[in-house]
């Protein structure tokens, strides 16, 4: 019990140092040794939601990329989905094994095309580009993700809405959706949670119209005099949502990470 | 007897790519007739229900209800109602939900819906039940919620796949009285799938003996009892089936073994090889020619079996009274010749003496 | 349904990787847009014959190894003490989930800033604490490519922590007591029933990290920008730094495909491996 408690420390410290940190002024961050008793303040947050230099354009700007990768997902992989799990196509197994190798290329190797290609159609610094981008990795995950889980569904509760004089679509929005909601759900998380996460394609494809929390990260670091305290309160900041997703949904989480091996569950 | 509800299937046949499952189906069922489909497993009789449903294609032969050819129509267009064998009861769904959802798919106005819903319940007695869902009812209360669906919408016909095979023995007896009476009270026609044939014997009005894809015995559950068509099939009804032993016909003799039984009316079957059929209700235990061994004893409540070792052939009797018979003991045994069965050896079919 | 989602998938993965093929066997410099042309293997012969590539590929699979094997020995312990604890295990999985759940680059930025700086950061403290001195953590090569594979273990040991749990937790608790009854003492338990069991569920988990090991970007890319100089370039950085800092698309093209390949030759292998188990 103690040893994993010691063990649980290795994780628990770093992000309750983060908090601390964000917790006091400046000067009490460069103070040698390290304070743990201080007195508090909420400065640091104040000035990075609201100072001159305030995180908020960023964060909205995560949350449209991310929400909208997320809605688009969702609506496109279900169908697909479905229909993938329920027709008995020859193609089947190298398909399913395709798309799990797409998952496998490296991101950089996309990377320069993609920003070749985006540059010839000026969609650089959009929305509409960012977000097509970001469907080619979470649309074939998501639809991984819930093939297996569609496969699941026993065919008999379909079978009995046809011949309740259900249509194929009616059986699919009345019978199999309601079941699938557990596992829609796990897919949203992991989507959203990629999403926002995304650093590489957003640095490389994103501009000055298109900049998430994940490069104004990177912004603070770059700039002359940083100031430790407020990068730490504007990363916890940048982090709260996917922090709060991930406590709230952690049994759904967990189930999502061993359901059938997810693949890459987050971005690198 | 309503005149609507009656199905024929002609030449129907079920292949998946180079396996065959089902050949040569030919069967008439006529309107409010409950019918049953027995056999082993897979023998194809599911499949046949499945072709009947609409839920599988025939890639022979031709479905016709009423007169109409239904082959290619879609389940939801055929008036059919099903109840499967593990239930399909939707779960997110209250119990009120699921058996509205057929009236549901047609539109029915919500008045009519509620009406029905419970006059449906009511007569399978789960009325009590309409707010809980499908994960909070026994199994006994989740079949009859799948029967209530299936009644609600007064379909034609009446489908249903092994529905008791997942109740316990006690209430698999009292639900197999209960559909009966349910479906006489509806007057509609039924076919039931099963390879229970106890089951299959009590409640069918006709039934049809499915083996190996094919269907080797259609009639009543008299006619199937009293002359099965093929040793197969008379080894398969009765509890405990009919004994089907290799004998030997010789000068009006049979040879069992090494024991003799006196037996002049097969005299005109000549020299020959045969299976020799006899229930084991029909062997009578102290008299006779032959001794036999007993090699096992159960005793069954108001019966006994014994199981014999006649001339090295096992062979089982069942006899009234709770007389205990020790293993191990020698007793005579006998048959009444008019009960014997008769069945070539090769092809398993019936020879009429 | 399925078929023209399943077009576009395939049309916006395979399309850009035939560009990329294409794109490693030109020269092309965006600093000089017209003199694009075409070299053939060129791009490949250099980097043949490039030391940093070389530094970069042997670091690649030194990071890549020890990450995902220190992943692997400590996700392992920590399921298997916390397996003994039902109690506490909610609380260990809520505090696992957190650095999974974090996007890669601010984990990279909170080391570099919080915890690895020399002065203030909580790493130098406690190593100055524990007599071992001050160090300069992310600036001496050595320390940097030690400092760079700890916080990807630090991030994502948890995940193989959880994964595993969740595996050990479905094996049944009477193997272990026919175990016991044959008298096998903790450690036979361990290698002859947990071990082969779980089999499955490590080779899983392996073949997820290392992949995920052998394109982290973010992390690395925040932390130390692949310095100092070079030393903690993995493949995917040199591409990047060569694609687009110095600007030279072909031959960080030529890179990138070696990663691919290289990346799918090790998860042909595992695959390989979990299919023979």
């Amino acid at each position: 019990m103690v040893v994993a408690a010691m063990l649980l420390s290795i994780w628990v410290v770093p992000i309750l140092w983060a908090i601390i940190t964000s917790l006091k002024n400046e000067k009490e961050v460069l103070a040698y040794p390290p304070t743990v008793i201080f007195t508090p303040t909420l400065h640091n947050f104040h000035e990075v939601l609201f100072g001159p230099t305030n995180i908020v354009s960023y964060l909205t700007s995560s949350i449209v990329l991310a929400t909208s990768t997320t809605v688009l997902t969702v609506l496109l992989a279900v169908p697909a989905a479905y229909s993938f799990a329920r027709l008995k196509l020859p193609a089947k197994k190298p398909m399913s094994f395709y798309v799990l190798a797409t998952q496998l290329v490296p991101p950089i190797g996309l990377i320069i095309p993609y920003y070749l290609i985006l540059n010839r159609v000026g969609w650089l610094d959009s929305y509409k580009g960012l977000v097509l981008i970001y469907l080619t990795f979470s649309l074939p995950f998501a639809i991984w993700l819930l093939v297996s889980y569609f496969e699941d569904i026993p065919r008999e509760m379909e079978e009995a809405a046809l011949i309740d004089r259900a249509s194929r679509l009616q059986a699919f929005w009345h019978v199999v959706l309601p079941q699938a909601r557990g596992a829609i759900g796990v897919t949203v998380i992991f989507v959203f949670l990629n999403a926002w996460n995304e650093f590489l394609f957003a640095v490389v494809l994103g501009g000055s119209n298109v900049s998430p929390v994940t490069v104004a990260m990177y912004n603070y670091i770059n700039t002359e005099q940083t100031q430790w305290a407020q990068l730490a309160a504007a990363a916890l900041i940048a982090m709260l949502p996917v922090i709060a997703l991930g406590i709230a949904a952690q049994r759904h989480i967990v189930s999502g990470l061993s359901a059938g091996s997810v693949k890459g569950v987050t971005r690198r | 007897m309503s005149k609507r509800g009656s199905v024929k299937l002609a030449g129907v046949g079920k292949s998946f790519g180079s396996t065959t499952v089902l050949q040569n189906v030919d069967l008439e069922i006529a309107p409010g007739e409950f019918f049953s489909l027995l056999g082993p497993s897979g023998s194809g009789k599911t499949t046949t229900l499945r072709i009947i449903a609409g839920l599988e294609v025939a890639t022979q032969g031709s479905v016709y209800m009423d007169g109409n050819d239904v082959t290619l129509l879609p389940p939801g267009d055929r008036d059919v109602a099903m109840v499967f064998q593990s239930y399909a009861l939707y779960p997110h769904m209250t119990v009120f939900d699921n058996i509205a959802f057929p009236l549901k798919m047609v539109r029915t106005p919500a008045s009519e819906i509620g009406t029905a819903v419970r006059d449906a319940a009511a007569r399978v007695r789960i009325d009590h039940l309409l707010t809980r869902k499908p994960g909070q009812l026994s199994g006994g209360q989740q079949q009859r919620c799948a029967l209530a669906r299936a009644i609600v919408r007064k379909p034609t016909l009446f489908l249903l796949d092994e529905p008791l095979s997942n109740l316990d023995a006690k209430l698999r007896i009292e639900t197999r009285v209960e559909l009966r009476r349910l479906q006489r009270t509806l007057d509609v026609t039924a076919i039931y799938v099963t390879h229970d044939q106890e089951e299959a014997m009590s409640m069918s009005d006709r039934l049809a003996i499915f083996m190996d894809g094919r269907i080797v015995q259609v009639g009543t559950p008299e006619d199937v009892y009293t002359r099965p068509a093929t040793s197969r099939v008379a080894g398969f009804l009765g509890n405990p089936p009919m004994n089907v032993l290799p004998v030997r016909l010789s000068g009006g003799q049979l040879l069992v073994g090494n024991a003799r039984f006196d037996a002049p009316r097969l005299r005109p079957l000549g020299e020959r090889e045969v299976l020799l059929g006899i229930r084991p209700s029909e062997i009578i235990l102290g008299t006779g020619d032959v001794e036999a061994t007993v090699t096992l004893f159960e005793l069954l409540g108001e019966d006994v079996i014994v199981d014999l070792d006649l001339g090295g052939e096992l062979i089982r009797v069942r006899v009234p009274g709770r007389s205990r018979i020790e293993e191990g003991t020698s007793v005579r045994v006998g048959f009444d010749p008019q009960k014997l069965h008769v069945f070539d050896r090769t092809t398993g079919e019936r020879i009429d003496i | 349904m399925a078929a023209p989602s399943v077009a576009v998938l395939i049309a916006s993965t395979t399309l850009p990787l035939v560009y990329l093929v294409w794109q490693s066997l030109r020269s092309t410099n965006l600093a000089m847009p017209g003199m694009d042309h075409f070299v053939g293997a060129e791009n490949y012969l250099r980097l043949w014959h490039d030391g940093r590539f070389w530094d970069a590929f042997g670091f690649t699979i030194i990071y890549t190894g020890s990450t995902v094997g220190l992943q692997l020995v400590l996700g392992l312990a920590l399921a298997l003490l916390i397996l003994q604890i039902p109690r506490a295990q909610w609380a260990f999985r809520t505090v696992a989930i957190l650095p999974i759940v974090l996007s890669p680059v601010v984990v990279g930025l909170f080391w570099r800033t919080l915890l690895l700086t020399p002065d203030f950061g909580i790493v130098d403290f406690a190593s100055r604490a524990l007599g071992l001195g001050s160090h300069n953590w992310l600036g001496d090569p050595l320390l940097a490519r030690i400092s760079v594979t700890a916080i990807h273990t630090w991030q994502w040991t948890p995940f193989v922590f959880l994964y595993l749990l969740a595996a050990l937790s479905t094996l049944p608790a009477d193997l272990y007591e026919a175990a016991r009854i044959d008298r096998a003492n903790a450690w036979r338990r361990f290698t002859n029933i947990t071990l082969p069991l779980i089999r499955p569920a490590i080779v899983m988990v392996v073949i997820l990290r290392m992949t995920v090991a052998l394109s982290a970007f973010a992390a690395i890319y925040a932390a130390t920008g692949g310095g100092p100089g070079t030393a903690t370039e993995i493949i995917n950085l040199l591409a990047y730094r060569v694609s687009f800092a110095e600007l030279s698309l072909g031959y960080g093209a030529a890179v990138a495909v070696v990663l691919l390949v290289v990346t799918m030759v090790v998860a042909a292998l595992l695959f390989r491996l979990r299919r023979a188990l």
